[in-house]
């Protein structure tokens, strides 16, 4: 719960001083992951769904909601490929599902992969399939992005979420 | 709030029976019947709970109850950051909304349920009614603050102590003094911080009284001196955990 609740008030405060006023300005925001992610990683750790979603409901609702669907063992060799040492809570170690940081990686992030495939319908998530090409991917998303959103007279700001 | 058998599994918030959940509560900690019991002191600032709670613990202790309090943002996790976030100019009522709830969902976890498993009496200086009320004048959705505490625990019993403003004013005076948050001066009601005091407390009480029956507050007059209130926080606590502890006390006098 403390977890769910420090995530949020992270989000609540990101959200005030630099989501919505660079909205009113109009600009396009990306985030680096937003409230899904909360949703499916609480979730997995055995908060209440809809309480999470209540939770949230202060949020805006993004314009474009994209997820980068990798399966577990593409995302395993990829960060075990880049960095010698999963860190503790993204392995779901306070779980204590294993007692190595590899099995409980693959546990953990395996349940937060069927929370997300939940979440595409329910909030209507365009997949794209990260197994592909970094190029691949960046004209699909350009080509989703399009279609979405009006491009053309907006500045960006980048604000990564943790 | 009664106290009679019957009566007493049935405390807060509408058909919520008291020591459950009131809403989804937390999934991975189901609540068994427990035989701790919950008991919260509401009230506003200066109003005299520090006193009452310490004075009914002693004598809870000399009965022979085991006693753990609680109090609002004194979790080990968060205290410093509330502090810290307090001191600078960076919250919106939504972010203290926030931390409030992750303080008290740490000390619900970590020291409430465990105390009520193992039987204590837990005193909560403070419960989920000061966050309702302080957030709900500060001008946030009342509905969605009471899914937010949905992880909280109904108390068995909620005692309000009520004061007036008037009363208050003074014995805040005399004591230590108005401060900055008491006196609601993030509202910017004005620069004078006994007028804001005043209306601040003002809509605070009038916050707190709108929820007595929501949540069925004993509402106890904090007007009079602390022994007369000490007295009436007695008579109905002895009512309520007396009945409770009925069947083991033959078995000790043996």
């Amino acid at each position: 719960m403390t977890f769910s609740l420090l995530h949020a008030t992270d989000f609540a405060d990101r959200l005030l001083y630099k989501i919505i006023p660079p909205l009113k300005a109009g600009m396009i925001v990306l985030a680096d992951r937003y409230a899904y992610t909360a949703f499916a990683r609480d979730a997995t750790r055995g908060v209440d769904r809809q309480w999470v979603r209540d939770l949230y409901s202060f949020g805006v609702k993004p314009d474009l909601g994209l997820y980068f669907r990798v399966p577990i063992e593409v995302s395993l060799d990829r960060l075990m490929a880049r960095r010698v040492k999963l860190k503790f809570y993204e392995a779901g170690m306070d779980l204590g599902w294993s007692a190595n940081p590899v099995e409980s990686f693959r546990l953990f992030q395996g349940k937060v992969l069927e929370e997300y495939d939940r979440l595409v319908d329910e909030f209507g998530l365009e997949v794209i399939d990260a197994r592909t090409s970094i190029t691949e991917q960046q004209r699909l998303v350009r080509k989703v992005i399009a279609q979405h959103v009006q491009t053309s007279g907006v500045e960006t700001i980048d604000d990564e979420l943790a | 709030m009664t106290s009679s058998p019957e009566t007493e599994n049935h405390g807060a918030n509408g058909g919520i029976q008291s020591g459950r959940y009131y809403g989804q509560g937390i999934p991975y900690l189901p609540l068994d019947s427990y035989p701790g019991k919950l008991i919260a002191i509401e009230g506003t600032d200066g109003v005299g709970r520090s006193t009452q709670i310490q004075l009914l613990r002693e004598w809870l202790e000399v009965k022979g109850y085991g006693v753990i309090e609680t109090g609002w943002t004194r979790s080990e996790l968060m205290q410093p950051t509330i502090e810290l976030a307090k001191s600078s100019n960076t919250l919106n009522k939504l972010t203290f909304v926030l931390l409030y709830a992750t303080d008290f969902a740490d000390r619900l976890e970590k020291e409430i349920i465990p105390a009520l498993k193992a039987g204590f009496v837990v005193l909560s200086d403070r419960y989920i009614f000061t966050a309702l009320a302080r957030a709900g004048v500060r001008g946030t959705d009342r509905a969605w603050l009471r899914s937010l505490y949905g992880f909280a625990i109904a108390p068995h019993l909620v005692f309000y102590l009520n004061v007036d403003v008037k009363t208050l004013i003074g014995r805040v005076l005399e004591s230590r003094g108005m401060d900055y948050w008491e006196s609601g001066m993030d509202m910017k009601h004005g620069d004078d911080i006994y007028d804001s005091f005043r209306a601040y407390q003002n809509k605070l009480l009038r916050e707190y009284s709108s929820m007595a029956d929501e949540f069925h507050f004993s509402v106890v007059d904090a007007r009079r001196s602390v022994d007369h209130i000490q007295d009436e926080l007695r008579k109905q606590v002895s009512a309520f955990l007396e009945p409770a502890e009925k069947q083991p006390e033959p078995a000790l006098m043996r």
